[in-house]
């Protein structure tokens, strides 16, 4: 049998849609447990990515963090963590939520930065205040790979929640953890497709925003600075 | 009008990019700064809108020093054009336009509405408004870089290098524009270029930096020309500066001599007769080409002129109305040596020979001399078909007069500016 | 904090650093090896590459674990299994970052193309794509502990046993090792990039704009 038999038998079992712990309710899980860390991680990332971006000062700190955060194991951190404060809510939010920032930093602040110094220059010279300049010019033209952070940071998110399952967490990780800890494929596989369903949704859904909320005239030049 | 007073910069490092500059900039003309790059022209220029601050000395503006004012609120009332343009590229060309009334409190539909009259006024398409900086040629972006910068009807006008980017031909009929406008609208425009027949050409009043940020001349164009200061700005304006400074006298003394011109029925005898060693063939509609007289004896006397064939004219000049120089090219353009002068409607009204030619020289240069070139002083757009007529102009001032202020001012302290870090270096 | 631990058991510590290792690098390497001939491909057949890179774009979405998890029917709960993913992630991080005149160049025939191709190039692109490795290694070495959990050897065991024991010095030592084994490769490679382009300034910065900054984990 291949994956996706197993994770089809799996999830088309209706059993697996009622009761406690159920598909439905493990989505419902893994979106919250997902959209709550991305929020405070966007609230904390993107307005220092632009003041980052726009001053210049504090550059250094932000090329550092992109690098040692590849470098981070999340499941060891993770571990880590709920050795120490035990297995609650803050042992997986804080992980979640510090793991979160750099990419969206790191983008906020390459938009801004990346931004023209020549639109920067007129924008200061026809008589912007440094609000002004950050709001009605550099944020809407970083716009783009501000959203390309988000979009990293969500994806990021929803796949860390899945493995948060292993220090006790709810979600679509429960399955897989679970699975595998009684040799039962099926739910492995299931659990696993529906991550694979959940991310390429977010990834659909950044896309539609994106063509929301960009300003048309940064289409024509929109196929810079593509991360990721 | 903007008084510079001792205005010095000097970066941490040690690079002084403007050094105990005097200069006062009149209300309403045109001043180019121009000169080799690093010189320190664009510095001056930023601080006019204080994005760069002075080390020492103090700038005003209408006798306000502009450090008494609010850095953004200074700025509105000041349009700035740069080289790049700087156009917003997530804004449409009509929004771009509208930014400074906007930021000033208008209502946006009132913003709109002047954002396309100033389109029309720069000589854009009307259907343009609605499209993205990227839709656009480097022409029609700096066109509207300018409508952008005149927007809130500021009266002072600062562009950096505005026309360096595109090319030459674009270039020349921006320059065109921007004369045309400045007739209408009397600005207070400073302009900085590395182009120096781009400052002769549009400036009303240009200032040669030497390389570390001293003046070494500043005076009218023609002045510049005709009586550079030193080698250093002899060298700098070029070589054939007698030639070009002929741009500026007009041919109104010109004498003509109506002696050579025939029409095509006249016959060959009476060309003959005429003794001329050219004759110009010419009807109602303009001149149609010369004879050579040696030429004439191979055809019987009763040949009427139509029938020979004759040689190009070159090009003409409009008597009294284009200038010396162009009377110059068109004589050196035709076959026979003299200039052909034409009317408004192109009937031909005379010739002019080298000798007339170098006594009008002559005479325009006494009478400048004399500073009492102030008639109507023709300014043509290259090639000479269409000459910028300005209204009356002061009097030049002697050669390399500067207003100096008297007092220094007192603080010599750069200003805190709250907002942002200045670049670390000189910049040209 | 229990420092005797560490010697204790110093070969099992060593042996899993090792594992770690192979799984850090060898999936970049078959990553660079695929990307390379791709990347000529998709320059020769110019419609190819949009689409390509739209499937890598949706390819570097799905969740580490959940490939590994994919791929278990087919190669087992062997390493094989985690470098095959990992070496899918990798071509996604390096295959954007072949630089298009190294593609193109490749696409015209001839000994000359050839020649300027391997000298001129090739040499040109290499910061990028040692840049590419980079983070493809990194992120690899990282995403290897994770492969524990699908039972494959990694310095991920220091920290699932030190879990199951309570055992915090396990934990400590296991997230120790990885960040330097990361560490180490990065200056490695570093170095080889400056061995191999000693025209470079020794500080390159701005490269790493066009690369993704991290493979999602899980």
């Amino acid at each position: 049998m291949s994956f996706f038999s197993w994770a089809w038998d799996w999830i088309t079992e209706s059993a697996n849609w009622h009761g406690s712990g159920s598909i439905p309710q493990q989505i419902l899980a893994h979106l919250g447990y997902s959209f709550l860390p991305l929020l405070i991680a966007a609230l904390i990332a993107v307005p220092a990515g632009v003041v980052i971006g726009h001053t210049g000062r504090g550059a250094v700190f932000v090329v550092n963090v992109a690098n040692a955060w590849r470098a981070i194991p999340t499941l060891g951190l993770l571990i880590l963590l709920a050795v120490f404060l035990g297995f609650s809510f803050l042992t997986w939010l804080l992980p979640l939520v510090v793991l979160a920032i750099p990419p969206i930093l790191v983008n906020a602040y390459e938009g801004i930065a990346g931004v023209d110094p020549d639109v920067k220059d007129a924008a200061k010279g026809m008589g912007m205040t440094p609000w002004q300049q950050v709001t009605r010019v550099e944020v809407p033209i970083a716009l783009p790979l501000i959203l390309v952070g988000l979009r990293t940071g969500a994806i990021f998110v929803v796949a860390t929640a899945t493995i948060a399952a292993y220090i006790g967490l709810g979600g679509l990780g429960r399955f897989i953890i679970d699975g595998l800890a009684s040799n039962q494929y099926g739910p492995v596989a299931g659990g696993a497709l529906l991550v694979v369903l959940l991310a390429v949704v977010v990834l659909a859904l950044f896309a539609l925003v994106s063509r929301l909320v960009v300003p048309a005239g940064l289409r024509g030049q929109a196929k810079l600075g593509r991360t990721e | 009008m903007i008084t510079f007073e001792e205005v010095t910069k000097e970066y941490p490092d040690g690079t002084v990019a403007v050094d105990a500059l005097n200069l006062e900039v009149p209300a309403g003309k045109t001043v180019v700064l121009v000169g080799p790059s690093g010189c320190g022209k664009t510095t001056t220029l930023r601080m006019v809108n204080r994005l760069v601050e002075p080390t020492r000395g103090r700038i005003l503006l209408d006798g306000q020093d502009i450090r008494e004012q609010n850095p953004a609120r200074l700025r509105r009332g000041i349009g700035y054009v740069i080289q790049q343009t700087g156009l917003f590229p997530h804004r449409t060309v009509e929004d771009n336009i509208a930014t400074v009334p906007v930021l000033s409190g208008w209502a946006r539909g009132k913003a709109r509405d002047r954002a396309r009259e100033l389109i029309d006024l720069v000589g854009l398409d009307p259907a343009l408004a609605r499209r993205y900086p990227y839709q656009l040629s480097g022409g029609q972006q700096q066109r509207v870089g300018v409508a952008r910068a005149l927007a809130a009807d500021p009266p002072v006008l600062l562009m950096d290098e505005p026309f360096s980017a595109v090319d030459p031909v674009v270039r020349a009929s921006l320059q065109d524009e921007l004369i045309s406008l400045q007739n209408t609208l009397q600005k207070t425009v400073v302009l900085v270029t590395h182009d120096i027949e781009e400052a002769i050409k549009v400036g009303d009043l240009v200032a040669l930096y030497r390389p570390h940020g001293t003046i070494a001349q500043f005076d009218t164009p023609e002045r510049l020309l005709g009586d550079p200061v030193d080698d250093y700005v002899a060298g700098f304006v070029g070589f054939d500066r007698g030639i070009r400074r002929l741009s500026f006298f007009p041919s109104a003394g010109l004498e003509l001599s109506p002696a050579p011109v025939l029409s095509a029925d006249a016959t060959v005898a009476k060309a003959q007769a005429t003794g001329e060693p050219w004759i110009l063939v010419a009807d109602d509609s303009g001149p149609r080409g010369w004879i050579q007289a040696t030429r004439l004896g191979d055809h019987p006397g009763g040949t009427s002129l139509g029938g020979l064939t004759a040689e190009g004219v070159g090009h003409t000049f409009r008597a009294g109305i284009d200038s010396l120089r162009a009377a110059l090219d068109a004589a050196v353009l035709s076959p026979s040596g003299q200039a052909v002068a034409v009317d408004d409607e192109g009937r031909v009204v005379g010739v002019a020979t080298f000798d007339e030619l170098r006594a009008a020289i002559q005479a325009a240069d006494a009478a400048d001399t004399a500073g009492i070139s102030g008639a109507g002083r023709a300014r043509e757009a290259v090639p000479a078909d269409n000459s910028k007529k300005r209204p009356q102009a002061a009097t030049p001032e002697s050669s390399g007069s500067e207003s100096s202020g008297s007092e220094s001012s007192g603080s010599g302290s750069s200003g805190t500016e709250s907002e942002g870090s200045e670049p670390s270096g000189a910049r040209p | 904090m229990m420092w005797s631990w560490i010697p204790q058991n110093w070969s099992q510590i060593w042996h899993l650093t090792w594992e770690n290792l192979k799984l850090g690098v060898l999936p970049a390497l078959y990553g660079l090896i695929i990307s390379l001939p791709l990347g000529v491909v998709a320059a020769r057949w110019r419609w190819i590459y949009p689409p390509v890179l739209t499937v890598v774009n949706v390819l570097y979405a799905i969740p580490s674990l959940a490939l590994f998890i994919a791929l278990i029917p087919a190669f087992g709960l062997t390493d094989t299994t985690v470098i095959i993913a990992l070496t899918v992630f990798s071509l996604c991080i390096i295959l954007p970052n072949v630089p298009p005149s190294v593609r193109q160049a490749a696409t015209a025939m001839g000994y000359g193309t050839l020649r300027r191709l391997v000298t001129v190039e090739l040499p040109l692109a290499i910061p990028v794509i040692i840049a590419g490795l980079r983070v493809s290694v990194v992120s690899n070495i990282s995403l290897a502990s994770l492969g524990q959990l699908i039972g494959v050897s990694s310095l991920g065991y220091l920290f699932i046993d030190g879990l199951q024991r309570d055992f915090p010095t396990e934990i400590y030592v296991g997230l120790f090792f990885v960040i330097v084994l990361a560490l180490v490769c990065d200056l490695i490679l570093v170095a080889i990039r400056r061995v191999l382009t000693p025209w470079q300034p020794r500080r390159q910065r701005r490269l790493e704009r066009r690369l993704p900054l991290r493979r999602v984990t899980a």
